[in-house]
């Protein structure tokens, strides 16, 4: 296909005026978190649509691989729908279940390579995820990373609270820092409660 | 028929991968999703649906693969992969929307290896 070449000059964009694209991501599913969602999507479906028809048509043949990937493929749902939702809650389950994946791609990878008899079907996890291209190995892996990112970095706005106990401090000890109300301002939504709490998961 | 069948196939992943790495190219420049990307989209849009419908008459003329089940969810899923990247894209005001293109077009060209696995019968 004849692709139009990239034009180093700002092409005519259907969605908004130019805008600098340098602007911090405001949610998990905007900027990396937009990839990072679509492939986890693709994933979440591909994974739970496989197990869902192999468990239909030929459970018997080999239980323990369809069982595994339609395990994936919830692990895999939950990831979906925690990342593009959010919150801190949200946040929380999203690390859960990609620390389940990665555990759970390392384990059926290598149980798969020691005991062949037991996989004549290949899962989603099967040989750290080969027949995907090791996509299910990398991703993650990046999904930690972002949801470490978010957890890690400040809230919107000046002040910069890297804990509850920081925030009490600034409040308290100095006259400059009269916007202790600060972490309030930001209670409603995502809390500085909750940056402490992702950042010890 | 096959060969035209085949040439379907193969055009729709080179398409596919062409299509990714002009939008990975988009993504390296920061540039964020545009009117040439979207018209690459709906040419690879295009093509699966014309491997869909030659899919579809196979099936229509009697023949049948081993997994139908599995062939008929490839069947809706195909053609719907462009478009959801296309929406997903465009909530994107940044770089990271071409980069989900590139995910579909990666896509769109596995798919067709998949589908011939499922049923050797459609070419590659």
């Amino acid at each position: 296909m004849a692709s139009p070449e990239p034009s180093p000059s700002p092409s005519p964009s259907p969605t908004a005026s130019p805008e600098p694209t340098a602007s911090r991501p405001d949610s998990t599913r905007t900027g990396p978190g937009r990839l990072l969602v679509a492939v986890y999507g693709l994933f979440a479906l591909s994974a739970s649509a496989r197990a869902g028809v192999q468990i239909a048509t030929k459970f018997g043949h080999a239980p323990v691989a369809y069982l595994l990937s339609a395990f994936a493929g919830v692990v895999y749902i939950l990831a979906t729908v925690t990342l593009s939702i959010g919150s801190p809650t949200a946040r929380r389950i999203a690390v859960l279940s990609c620390s389940v994946e990665l555990a759970g791609v390392l384990a059926v990878g290598t149980w798969s390579l020691a005991d062949r008899a037991m996989f004549p079907d290949a899962t989603v996890w099967s040989g750290y995820g080969s027949g995907y291209g090791f996509v299910p190995l990398v991703l993650p892996v990046f999904g930690l990373l972002w949801l470490r990112y978010w957890a890690r970095r400040p809230r919107t706005g000046e002040t910069i609270v890297t804990s509850a106990e920081d925030a009490g401090e600034a409040a308290g000890g100095g006259v400059a820092h009269g916007e202790g109300g600060a972490p309030e301002q930001g209670a409603p939504d995502q809390g500085a409660e909750d940056v402490v709490a992702d950042g010890r998961t | 028929m096959s060969w035209v069948n085949g040439a379907v196939s193969t055009t729709i992943i080179v398409a596919g991968l062409a299509l990714a790495g002009y939008a990975l190219l988009m993504t390296a420049l920061n540039h964020r999703m545009n009117v040439p990307m979207l018209a690459a989209v709906g040419v690879l849009e295009i093509l699966l649906l014309v491997q869909v419908g030659i899919i579809v008459a196979k099936l229509a003329g009697g023949q049948r693969p081993a997994g139908l089940a599995t062939l008929i969810g490839y069947l809706i899923a195909t053609p719907i992969v462009p478009v959801v990247a296309v929406f997903w894209g465009l909530m994107e005001r940044s770089r990271w929307g071409p980069a989900v293109i590139a995910v579909a077009g990666v896509v769109a060209a596995v798919l067709m290896v998949r589908l011939h696995e499922i049923w050797p019968a459609i070419h590659v």
